[in-house]
């Protein structure tokens, strides 16, 4: 019983998720460029992220896998309702996780809320995706003691 | 000490138990007790990730093509201050107006036409010092296409324009209106 016990209490305190990402996938299209200038980027802000408060004063990182990338995709969290939005980051394949929401309080309101706002954006010397194909980004969001 | 009390297993002897409440010393729930400690516990916040997630982002560039000229009415009058004494021809030139380019798409040129299928004076363009790419000779505007830029492809870049208009004594007065297209085309 003490084992029953034990695992339910476990599984009710930390069997929740812990951050979760919503608004699901998305495509962004660059589809206009400006002469002796370059293509003009686009935004998206249909991702948000929820995340729970921890025993530590914690953080969200973020980093992404896209092989043989050849556009720019970066992230910045706004609307951040608990911790301290990190500055804009560029999503590069290979690069290591970086900032993106800190400071996220140990105490108070459980849950928090963020929104993603992605910009897509390219030159004209990095090509178009038909010649390339597109870059598919699998971006992943980690929630860390700080 | 921590002491495991398991509900069902192998004991160290092999025999199963279901709900036992004994104290064995068993090595296979010892093998729990690590796992608990230091395989599922750190992923539930003992250790330093609290939990992760991720979404599929996908970044489409579509093939984008744009010209810019800098100015839209150009005009060349050739006068009696441009003809010299015993030459039937004469001429005059305009440098005023430049072209812009972006296209992302590999193995590009501009091309440019005119309109004006049968010009009485002869009308000449050529692009000068373009940040990318290669001027072609001097061109003579006719409604066939001819190349002013080559090897531009992925790239933004600038140009300017030099027209030359001639005409001969001989041919006496008269008015050519030029629409003139520059294009990007597949080298």
């Amino acid at each position: 019983m003490t084992f029953v016990a034990v695992l339910a209490f476990l599984l009710s305190t930390f069997g929740t998720a812990q951050i979760t990402v919503n608004g699901g996938n998305q495509t962004m299209t660059i589809t206009t460029g400006v002469a002796g200038g370059q293509p003009v980027s686009v935004l998206n802000t249909s991702c948000t992220l929820s995340y729970t408060r921890q025993s530590k004063i914690s953080k969200i990182t973020v980093a992404t896998s896209c092989p043989g990338q050849s556009f720019n995709l970066s992230v910045v969290a706004t609307n951040v309702t608990r911790g301290n939005p990190a500055p804009q980051v560029s999503l590069v394949n290979g690069n290591p996780a970086t900032d993106l929401v800190t400071n996220i309080p140990n105490s108070g309101t459980r849950n928090s809320t963020c929104t993603l706002q992605f910009t897509a954006s390219s030159t004209f010397s990095q090509g178009n995706s038909t010649e390339l194909g597109n870059d598919v980004h699998t971006i992943t969001y980690t929630l860390l003691a700080q | 000490m921590l002491k495991i009390v398991p509900l069902s297993g192998t004991l160290c002897d092999g025999s199963s138990v279901r709900g036992s409440k004994g104290t064995e010393d068993c090595r296979n729930y010892s093998i729990t007790v690590f796992a608990l400690l230091f395989g599922i516990l750190p992923s539930f916040g003992f250790g330093q990730t609290y939990g992760s997630a991720t979404n599929r982002i996908t970044v489409k560039v579509q093939a984008i093509t744009v010209l810019q000229i800098s100015a839209g009415i150009i005009n060349l009058s050739i006068t009696g201050s441009n003809a010299i004494a015993g030459q039937d021809q004469m001429m005059t030139t305009d440098q005023t107006s430049t072209l812009a380019w972006g296209t992302n798409s590999s193995t590009k040129k501009i091309t440019v036409n005119t309109s004006l299928a049968t010009p009485k004076f002869t009308l000449q363009l050529v692009a000068l010092n373009p940040t990318v790419g290669t001027a072609a000779s001097q061109v003579t505007l006719s409604t066939t296409a001819a190349d002013l830029l080559t090897n531009i492809g992925r790239s933004s870049g600038t140009c300017g324009l030099l027209y030359t208009a001639i005409a001969l004594a001989s041919q006496g007065t008269g008015t050519d209106a030029h629409t003139i297209t520059f294009t990007v085309a597949t080298q």
